[in-house]
């Protein structure tokens, strides 16, 4: 059988990594045991990786003899949903969080020289880390477990929600950030261990915590975006439980970046850097158990199992006490004796990791305050968006304007604080008229939608100013700072116009007529039976006429999968640069008539356009060939 | 470095960490399960084999209701439990959702009948009115009061967690 060599060479990897972890922690590191750790390192991974895949393999080759594969692949898949099946539930998908995790500390491994002082512990731990999640999955959750003797012919098919090329590509994306930040995290528990503040850990890691925030960004996208367009959710944030667990990592990594760069600089926020890294892949983990323990119910959750629970929950444990008892005993590494200047560069990002963690400390409140209320009251609330925004908005729209007045600030100097220096005066001019004709133009008002418009483009003309005169005059830009907080700026706006002018309705529409909505004139042509490969499905034809006379097709869909019975709703979306129409439809009435839902949403590519522009960022930084 | 800071540094994460100990260990709600009591909706509907009229006066003392129909896969996987159900003398009653006739009595024929009673709700409008979102999904009703609602498969293990405690508490069946 070939599933048992797959899963023989699992558990020789698991030995191998705990070999490595063993070595490195004790041992005193000298060059032979450095390349000695570094090779064993390596070997495990290719066993582990030859495990995942020679499982990969059986999923092409539709082994349903494998419990698993049987249970979500279906030898009419494409080849391509036959491999995305394997994340597509719980086992496999940690199959695929764990391979990830190796394959980042296989090409820390490759790409640090054996010299580095910090490489030993920082593989050591690592391995470590690999481990603990390794016998989890091999005692928990094992994804090798056949039936036999009697296979069965056909698999129960892969939930058809997950039949959709970019569900295949965001879990993939989300995780290689989420276990991206093993890496920071390793080094910095390295750095401590081995006891010497001369030792820069914060340099070796500022490339490979980007990578894994790019990872990040992009695969929290890509599942906004797939939510909007797949799940008919019809928007792009939900404040839903899952969404939450994968914000707060990307909150910290985003802080412990900023951090970072101070503490490369000058030495300074060091103890913030270390917290952060602690904390980024504390949240990513926590993240994991959150979605795999069944302690919450969410469109993400996987099967609900305690068992799974309190041994990622023990692990959690350990991970977090180990390491916080290590910086606690060796605080004094950690400290700067000279005070960090008022209104330098330093000060605002250390201001910055403020506003950061009281938003991290705000999601964690709206995560758990219902299961705590739960937990003593026996009743089920829910917190969401009212909560999330009222916390948010008034501190993002803080944020941004310090950020203003942050790009004038220097390295270790003072800021003269001046109003009336011609860019910042330029850009307040012009986005308090921009704002203006905002303000105009609407019926709605909303002081902190204008609010979080003006600070948006505040940001915008700054950095377009800078831009400018980075090009004319030769003056020093950070590409990868401009970029990103332009990306900002830009969502900000698009979020704040979105919400102010997006609107929907439900319309009762009956065949061959006509139905208004605000300047879109609906016509209902058609409705088919159409049999797809391997579902049925309710087509409907909506000829869409706007104000200008250009009319366009919309077919909207409610499809029935024949495997499981599944009812889904296939939206039906007329994309243009500022706006989308989007339908989606429900059931039939008595009447005969139709329940359609239609929803107008402006700038909402533009909010994931500014999503991609930050990661996009990430990409120039780790391009660029500055050092640090 | 002040003990104090020390001190709260390792004992936040520490009470987090203690809080999701407890919350996951705690006994949690069924998910699918509701325990809201009302009224079964006044009805007017056919039989699904005789065709004569059922009224929700004919639905008395406590038995179980069943939502299924002959398209619904999950009601397949279901029936030999609901059979078993039958066999152990408890009233199963079941109302086939939008169904047609024809297909329903051929779907009985093939896999048995557990019901005692079938209405025939091929519009949906009793099982909106119960609040129904697809099938299959099973009420316990006692002298006209829905006691508790599962949506899904019914099976020994949902039985036992889901309606045995308030039959247990009522007294129902003996």
């Amino acid at each position: 059988m070939i599933v048992e060599i797959s899963h023989f060479l699992a558990i020789i990897s698991t030995a191998l990594f705990f070999l490595a972890g063993l070595f490195a922690l004790t041992i005193k590191n000298t060059f032979y045991t450095t390349n000695l750790i570094s090779k064993t390192f390596s070997h495990a991974f290719l066993f582990f990786s030859a495990s995942f895949f020679i499982y990969i393999y059986l999923a092409i080759t539709d082994d349903f003899s494998v419990q698993y594969i049987a249970n979500h692949s279906n030898s009419a898949l494409p080849i391509f949903y036959k491999i995305s099946s394997i994340w597509s539930a719980h086992e496999g998908s940690m199959f695929l969080w764990i391979f990830f995790l190796a394959l980042w500390g296989f090409i820390f491994n490759i790409f640090i020289k054996n010299t580095e002082i910090l490489k030993p512990k920082t593989i050591g731990i690592i391995s470590l880390v690999i481990v603990g999640f390794l016998l989890f999955l091999l005692i928990t959750s094992n994804p090798f477990v056949t039936i036999l003797p009697i296979a069965p012919v056909n698999g129960a098919d892969i939930n058809p929600v997950l039949q959709d090329p970019a569900l295949a590509i965001h879990p993939p994306t989300l995780y290689l950030g989420y276990v991206g930040f093993v890496i920071p995290f390793a080094c910095s528990m390295a750095f401590l261990i081995n006891n010497d503040a001369s030792v820069k850990w914060e340099s070796l890691v500022r490339k490979w915590s980007v990578m894994a925030w790019i990872f990040l960004t992009i695969g929290i996208t890509l599942g906004s975006w797939w939510a909007y367009y797949e799940l008919g959710w019809g928007g792009y944030w939900f404040w839903d439980p899952v969404e939450n667990v994968a914000l707060m990592p990307w909150l910290a990594a985003t802080a412990f970046l900023h951090s970072l760069s101070v503490s490369i600089k000058s030495s300074h926020l060091r103890t913030w850097t270390i917290l952060l890294s602690i904390s980024v892949f504390s949240l990513s983990l926590f993240g994991a158990f959150i979605v795999r323990s069944g302690i919450i119910d969410s469109v993400h959750s996987f099967a609900n199992d305690p068992q799974r629970g309190l041994y990622l929950l023990a692990f959690i444990s350990a991970i977090i006490l180990i390491s916080l008892s290590l910086f606690i005993s060796r605080f004094s590494l950690t400290r700067n004796h000279r005070s960090i200047k008022t209104l330098s560069k330093e000060s605002f990002i250390s201001i910055n990791n403020i506003f950061f963690v009281t938003l991290i400390f705000s999601i964690m409140l709206g995560v758990t305050y219902p299961l705590i209320y739960e937990y003593f009251y026996d009743q089920k609330i829910s917190v969401g968006a009212p909560f999330y925004n009222a916390i948010f908005i008034p501190i993002v729209i803080l944020a941004s304007i310090f950020l203003f007045f942050s790009i004038e600030s220097k390295w270790s100097r003072s800021l003269d604080l001046k109003i009336f220096i011609n860019p910042i005066f330029i850009s307040l001019f012009l986005s308090f008229v921009a704002t203006l004709i905002v303000f105009i133009n609407l019926e709605k008002i909303n002081i902190f939608v204008l609010l979080s418009i003006f600070t948006g483009l505040l940001i915008i003309f700054r950095y377009l100013i800078e831009i400018w005169s980075s090009f004319v005059y030769k003056k020093y830009l950070n590409p990868f700072s401009a970029i990103a907080h332009f990306a900002l700026g830009l969502l900000l706006v698009s979020i704040s116009l979105n919400s102010l002018l997006s609107s929907e309705r439900a319309l009762n529409i009956k065949i061959n007529e006509y139905e208004e909505y605000k300047d879109l004139n609906i016509y209902f042509r058609d409705l088919n039976l159409v049999k797809g490969p391997n579902y049925d499905s309710v087509k409907a034809n909506f000829v869409v006429e706007d104000q200008n006379g250009k009319s366009f097709n919309l077919y909207p869909e409610k499809r029935r999968y024949s495997r499981r019975g599944q009812i889904t709703t296939e939206t039906a979306i007329y994309i243009t640069p500022f706006r989308d129409i989007y339908l989606t439809i429900g059931d039939q009435l008595e009447d005969g008539s139709w329940i359609v839902n239609i929803q107008i949403n402006f700038l909402i590519r533009w909010i994931w356009f500014s999503a991609f522009l930050m990661a996009f960022a990430g990409v120039v930084l780790i391009s660029s060939k500055r050092k640090v | 470095m002040k003990i104090l800071l020390k001190l709260l540094i390792i004992s936040l994460p520490i009470s987090f960490l203690f809080m999701f100990f407890v919350l996951l260990n705690e006994d949690k709600q069924i998910p699918g399960a509701d325990y809201r009591e009302f009224d079964l909706p006044i009805f007017n509907l056919e039989d699904l084999d005789s065709k004569r009229v059922i009224k929700n006066t004919d639905i008395k003392g406590a038995s179980i209701i069943n939502i299924w129909a002959s398209w619904c896969i999950t009601c397949q996987i279901e029936h030999p439990y609901l059979m078993s159900l039958n066999k152990r003398g408890i009233p199963v009653i079941g109302i086939n959702y939008k169904d047609e006739r024809d297909d329903a009595i051929n779907w009985l024929s093939k896999f048995g009948n557990p019901y005692q009673l079938i209405i025939h709700d091929n519009k949906g409008s009793l099982a909106l009115d119960m609040g129904v979102t697809g099938a299959p999904e099973t009420f316990l009703v006692n002298n006209g009061k829905i006691v508790a609602h599962y949506q899904g498969e019914i099976n020994a293990s949902i039985w036992n967690k889901v309606f045995a405690p308030i039959i247990e508490e009522q007294g129902l069946f003996k």
